[in-house]
């Protein structure tokens, strides 16, 4: 059993696309290719498919129209592998999957897996720095608000939400959801959506899945393209943090892993001793992104903006009171 | 085209590169010297045909480099899931493939006789009997495949299980493939699923999502599959210094973390007596070690000790153990948050409230050292850190010289003690 298969790959997912059409032409094949396979496969594939080519697979002949037409009698069969039965056996155990699916569809799935053993058991992982205030799964109201949540972002429908803010207030609100997103490191997941004002979209924000503490569905839909771009948008910094990292205490390597989930331009010195790197943000997270570099202490300096760098600089100064009064 | 190819037998090379252009993005052509200019080009072009767009050059002082930038939290489906689906395979395979599939898709059973005539007849793909039954048993091993014994004959037929069928008999499963794809553990496996079924994922993002952990699947599979069957493994991994190494360990837990991007195999070295943490990223190659009788025992030896390693690290001997307190400034009337985040950051331990606006936070680990990142983002409240000698006076060097390094224009160029 292999995780890194032809089974899996892309030239077979082409060619099985390919095959389902029964009768195609040079176009369709080409443009088969660059939906399923990758950017530079029109340069190797066709040869491959075409019929008297030296290096043809021989799976297609050339019809009389000049189409081509698959030489096997059906379109190729699905099929579901021992990885993929041994994987879903495995979700099957994880409280998020009553998030999307019932009893009894827990109980049909387990029934259409059958005997399969788990790929893991999933007390094989240890995350030791998840945040302890996850979110409750096995919250029956918790997993109803997020099957709304769920079927209005799918609907483009507008949800009546109330709502407990951070500080502890009851907000009331509409709001059109566009996105579900979670986070491993605070376990929650949160909604990115956009408030109405009246009858038309107004600004974009977040709720926390976790905090709804009444939802309905309102049954007016609205139509939600490239509103996620736009509320992303809205949300990226102006300006990139720039930072210098020292190569001590294996600093770069460790900088780099940890900010690997940003969009980011790094460049190292010449003597290679540290890097210059330039990190965008969405700016709701600025805090959370501050505190991170502070957490590097002076392997990491934070070079701008001006603004950003005061702010550390302040928090600085504060640390360095607090230990020259200890003393 | 030189004999270039985009697909691959070996994924250990590629990892490397493909790590290389996420994780660093500043190497020029010339900082791979390990490997040939050739080897760099051909890996280069093929990640660029993978990833596409979301390679990209800049060209610095010290010449082009090549990166790829993304921002994980914004999209839907992992770019990385491209490197994997390139294994390379022969033309007989893709033939084998189709043509097999096409006579077992009457759901029938057939013999492996059988079905290399009527591959023959059929198509006029002629095979030996012998490589036939290679791929149908290999097919089998992998599920597409049932096994039935009819005498001394085997005959096969393909599952009825198709991800079509089952995304149909339960529609909501669909969006549970979706979000667990998006997971580390194994996404990879989700994203075969959506693939099969022409499905995408449409509704779900990942806030610190680090996509490259996909790179060590393969060798995530071998450990979790060794850690199920209680077997020890041959590690051929690198060091810190980037040297080869080997051992053979017995793999009892990965742990990870959500929040600096690593992961780690935690197993137990019987020579010693010890529990080793082994970055996985730095694993090359792993190999069955057979069984271990004793894997009760040496997995009871990790849960007695697991609530004093804070992170990764189990020490060199019991008596490593440290008590540390950390005594924070909070003002919970202006700012009950950091309170709050302190009690759901803290992993283990106690938070104490000392009086007035002091609290201690005193944890017992095996090694200090792995607390100090975490604690310093409180830099700005803390006022004392005691029973850690050496980490005590660490953060004190590093806040005199955070403090030079804020309070000047140009920073702070000394070395960091």
């Amino acid at each position: 059993m292999e995780l890194f298969s032809e089974l899996y790959g892309a030239y077979f997912r082409t060619v099985e696309h390919i095959l389902q059409r029964g009768q195609v032409t040079a176009a369709d094949i080409r443009q088969i290719i660059q939906a399923q396979a990758f950017r530079d496969s029109l340069l190797f594939l066709p040869q491959k498919l075409l019929p008297d080519t030296p290096e043809s697979w021989g799976l297609l002949q050339k019809a009389e129209d000049g189409t081509f037409r698959r030489v096997t009698r059906h379109a190729p069969p699905q099929y579901l592998t021992l990885l993929q039965k041994r994987w879903l056996c495995t979700k099957l155990s994880d409280a998020r999957m009553r998030l999307f699916l019932t009893d009894e569809e827990l109980t049909a799935l387990r029934m259409e897996l059958g005997d399969v053993q788990p790929l893991y058991l999933p007390e094989v992982f240890r995350y030791f720095d998840i945040f302890k205030d996850g979110d409750p799964y096995d919250d029956a109201q918790y997993r109803a608000n997020f099957r709304t949540v769920l079927e209005a972002i799918r609907q483009q429908e507008v949800v009546a939400v109330e709502y407990c803010s951070g500080k502890g207030k009851m907000l009331r609100g509409r709001f059109l959801p566009l996105k579900l997103e979670y986070s491993q490191k605070n376990d929650k997941f949160r909604i990115y959506c956009c408030q109405m004002r009246r009858e038309r979209v107004g600004n974009a924000g977040v709720l926390n899945v976790g905090r709804i503490r009444n939802i309905r569905r309102t049954g007016l839909r609205m139509a939600c393209t490239g509103m996620t771009a736009r509320v992303f948008a809205s949300r990226r910094c102006a300006e990139p943090v720039q930072v210098r990292v020292s190569e001590e205490r294996n600093g770069i390597e460790r900088f780099l892993v940890e900010f690997a989930s940003y969009e980011k331009h790094a460049e190292r010195d010449e003597a290679g001793r540290s890097c210059t790197v330039q990190l965008w943000y969405d700016t709701q997270e600025e805090t959370e992104l501050l505190i991170r570099l502070l957490g590097f202490g002076p392997v990491v300096e934070i070079l701008s903006p001006p603004a950003f760098r005061e702010q550390a600089a302040q928090r600085v100064q504060q640390q360095y009171a607090l230990l020259q009064d200890g003393e | 085209m030189g004999g270039f190819s985009e697909l691959i037998k070996n994924f250990d090379k590629t990892r490397d590169y493909v790590r290389e252009f996420f994780i660093y993005g500043f190497k020029v052509r010339g900082d791979f010297d390990r490997k040939s200019a050739r080897t760099y080009d051909d890996e280069k072009r093929r990640v660029e045909s993978w990833l596409g767009d979301y390679l990209r050059y800049a060209t610095t002082e010290r010449g082009k480099q090549a990166a790829i930038t993304l921002n994980s939290a914004r999209i839907a489906e992992n770019p990385l899931c491209r490197a994997l689906e390139s294994r390379s395979f022969t033309d007989n395979d893709i033939r084998l493939h189709f043509l097999l599939l096409d006579l077992l898709a009457d759901g029938q059973s057939h013999s492996i006789r059988s079905l290399t005539e009527a591959l023959a007849t059929a198509y006029g793909a002629v095979f030996e009997e012998q490589t036939v039954r290679g791929k149908l048993r290999e097919y089998a091993a992998e599920g597409l495949l049932l096994t039935e014994r009819d005498g001394k004959i085997i005959r096969y037929r393909l599952t009825p299980q198709t991800p079509e069928r089952l995304f149909s008999a339960i529609p909501a499963l669909a969006d549970a493939v979706r979000f667990f794809a998006c997971l580390p553990e194994f996404g990879f496996v989700g994203h075969t699923l959506l693939k099969a079924a022409g499905l995408s994922n449409d509704v779900f993002l990942m806030k610190h999502n680090y996509i490259v952990h996909i790179l060590e699947d393969e060798i995530l599979l071998h450990l979790t599959d060794a850690i199920a069957g209680a077997r020890m493994v041959n590690l051929h991994y690198l060091n810190r210094r980037s040297q080869p190494m080997e051992c053979t360990i017995v793999p009892l837990k990965i742990h990870a973390s959500a929040q600096t991007g690593r992961r780690y195999l935690i197993g137990y070295l019987p020579e010693s007596g010890r529990l080793l943490s082994f970055r996985l990223d730095y694993i090359r190659r792993v190999k069955d070690g057979g069984a271990c009788e004793n894997f009760a025992e040496y997995r009871a030896i990790y849960e007695r000790n697991k609530e004093r390693c804070f992170g990764v690290s189990f020490g060199s001997s019991r008596s490593d153990k440290k008590s540390v307190r950390i005594t924070m400034r909070i003002d919970t009337a202006r700012e009950p948050h950091i309170l709050e985040r302190l009690q759901r950051e803290k992993r283990t331990g106690q938070v104490t409230h000392e009086g007035g606006m002091l609290y201690t936070y005193t944890v017992t680990a095996f090694d200090p050292n792995e607390m100090m990142q975490w604690v310093k983002t409180y830099i700005g409240r803390i006022v004392a850190i005691t029973g850690a000698p050496e980490q005590e006076s660490r953060f004190r060097r590093d806040v005199e010289r955070m403090h030079r390094m804020y309070r000047s224009e140009e920073g702070d160029n000394g070395a960091v003690q």
